[in-house]
């Protein structure tokens, strides 16, 4: 039963980082596939500030908010003039940059990770506990995202997103719109890291890779881009269905390779045979 | 004050070293030339390629001109069948960059896995021993794998400037590159093109992967990080100048090679995305060095249109 709702807690963290990626991607149409690092640096600021202060999970979980929307702030500023593969690239740079720093500083434990992370929610029911927490808060984020982008504000970023020059030239700050919704999906994703450090109590630089972020990147346009629900079923479909293969009690050795074939697999399958996404419709400028 | 001799050994292992990096980097340029592609499926190829010459020379106990050929046979079919049955299909589709950017980055994940499934983790190279004869040359120390990659690469590069320059299938390459449409006006076969282009960087990545593979050892997720390298140094190169992109990759192999006198090896990495970072924030369309310099006459200024109503 531990198992399904570890299970069920990892969904709720993918549902909220593809449903604040989609921000990003899905309504505004930047195309930064980074996301994986804001996830870390929520993550490790959470852990370093409960391994080394002992303050409540709280104010560490919202340090690391604080720390990937900072981060997320100065990638926006700094690379939002370029854009298309550019900036696909130039924030893989920034990721694979960051990734390495936290790889070889000593105490960020380097390749080995961080494994003594305090617990909360101790005892036995600790798992579903956790788990409606999670769900908790991943519903927040999607109805925070759906309110924001039904109301005047979402129509000014979609419409940023179909057609810059249009938009700009009704007056719009292009700019401005890039850097909240690039925070606000970051800060979101560093969320998603300070649960996952807590639950899990071990993070490594490993789990925040390329892989990561094809992982995510994923979730998002298999779901649907800029919907509401695709993200939260391609979370749902990608995390749920490699996790199957574990009941057959294979060796250790074969799970691993085996949930990552399943989940390129379907990933290549749904590529070809859903185009648009699970709940996706073709989107002007987004075309599948 | 430094050893000059110190100085040209690592100038000299540089370059070495920079052999497979142009490989790959001439690979994934190429087909970022021809067919615009950020082929990323590159890195399952180069995956393929070393497994298959791993499995045939060393548990299949072929000949090694057998292996490699084995390589080059099954590499190409694998491209033209992701070329023919995928890539062709989206782009049937007029499917967004994103969409063929996250096809090939999961095929490549798809080959690791399938990799690891067979082969495992355990680094493994070509064969049993990297060690090469060395000789002595004023002072500087060169093995026989130092000749071998560099004149393996000289050798495909001026092949490939050929090709291009003086084949009808070179020609016709370029001209999809420049314009894919006004080409087929002409009659040229922009798959045609696809493929040869696909297949040339098929045979480029294996000659890369067989001098990767018989120096340092290789997992199924080593593929990942070379095409990273591959892609900085085409960025840095300038998106459509193969023959830059291959310099950028050596470039980016003496930078790597030198900073060892001032960092510790450990942050070589960190260079480089620094340098990928740098790069495309100030030069996002190439170092200008390298920028081919094309005279253009005066444009006439427009003439001044009437206002409407006046």
């Amino acid at each position: 039963m531990d198992y399904l709702a570890s299970t069920g807690v990892l969904i709720g963290i993918y549902v909220i980082l593809a449903t604040s990626y989609n921000l990003i991607i899905g309504y505004g149409g930047l195309n930064t596939i980074a996301h994986p690092i804001f996830f870390a640096l929520g993550a490790y600021a959470a852990a370093l500030l409960a391994i080394g202060t002992g303050l409540p999970a709280v104010l560490c979980i919202a340090a690391g908010v604080g720390v990937a929307a900072a981060a997320s702030a100065a990638l926006a500023v700094t690379t939002l003039r370029i854009s298309g593969d550019y900036l696909l690239i130039a924030s893989l740079g920034f990721q694979l940059g960051l990734l390495q720093l936290v790889n070889n500083l000593d105490f960020t434990g380097g390749p080995a990770g961080l494994s003594n992370i305090p617990m909360t929610l101790g005892g036995p029911g600790r798992g579903w506990w956790y788990l409606l927490m999670t769900v908790a808060i991943a519903v927040l984020v999607i109805w925070l995202v759906h309110r924001a982008m039904a109301g005047p504000f979402g129509r000014a970023v979609r419409a940023m997103r179909d057609d810059e020059v249009a938009c700009a030239a009704l007056g719009r700050g292009l700019f401005t719109m890039k850097v909240v919704i690039f925070a606000f999906g970051c800060g979101a994703a560093g969320l998603a890291g300070g649960l996952y450090a807590y639950y899990f109590q071990y993070i490594s630089p490993e789990q925040f890779n390329v892989a990561q972020s094809a992982t995510i990147l994923t979730m998002v346009v298999l779901g649907g881009l800029g919907t509401v629900w695709g993200p939260v079923i391609g979370a749902f479909v990608l995390v749920a269905l490699p996790q199957a293969i574990t009941f057959l009690q294979l060796p250790s050795s074969l799970v691993g390779p085996l949930q990552g074939l399943i989940f390129t697999t379907l990933v290549i399958v749904f590529l070809f045979l859903r185009p648009h996404g699970l709940v996706g419709t073709r989107m002007a400028g987004a075309e599948h | 004050m430094i050893d000059p001799v110190i100085l040209l050994q690592i100038l000299w292992t540089g370059i070495a070293m920079s052999s497979y990096f142009v490989l790959f980097t001439v690979a994934f340029a190429l087909t970022l030339k021809v067919e615009k592609l950020w082929n990323f499926a590159q890195a399952g190829l180069m995956g393929i390629a070393f497994y298959t010459m791993f499995w045939t020379l060393n548990a299949g106990h072929w000949p090694v001109w057998a292996g490699i050929a084995a390589a080059v046979v099954v590499t190409c079919a694998v491209t033209v069948g992701v070329e023919v049955w995928a890539v062709d299909v989206l782009r049937r589709r007029h499917s967004s960059g994103l969409i063929f950017f996250i096809f090939t980055l999961i095929f490549s994940q798809f080959v690791s896995f399938l990799l690891t499934l067979l082969f495992g983790t355990e680094p493994e190279t070509i064969f049993p021993s990297v060690m090469s004869p060395v000789r002595i040359i004023a002072g500087i120390a060169v093995t026989d794998w130092d000749l071998q990659a560099v004149g393996l690469t000289l050798g495909l590069l001026i092949a490939l400037y050929l090709l291009i320059r003086f084949t009808r299938d070179g020609q016709f390459m370029v001209a999809v590159a420049d314009n894919e449409k006004l080409a087929g006006i002409y009659g040229i076969s922009a798959m045609r093109a696809y493929l040869l282009s696909g297949v040339i960087a098929a045979l480029l990545i294996v000659a890369g992967i067989w001098l990767y593979g018989t120096r340092a050892g290789v997992t199924p997720d080593v593929p990942i990080g070379l095409i990273l390298t591959a892609v900085i140094a085409t960025l840095i190169g300038g998106l459509g100048r193969v023959f830059s992109a291959a310099l950028a990759a050596v470039g980016l192999a003496l930078l790597q090679s030198f900073s060892i006198l001032f960092i510790a090896s450990k942050w070589q990495t960190l260079l480089l995305y620094c340098v990928l970072f740098v790069a495309l924030l100030v030069f996002p369309r190439g170092i200008p060095v390298w920028r081919r310099r094309v005279r253009t006459p005066p444009v006439p200024a427009p003439p001044v249109a009437a206002q409407a109503g006046g």
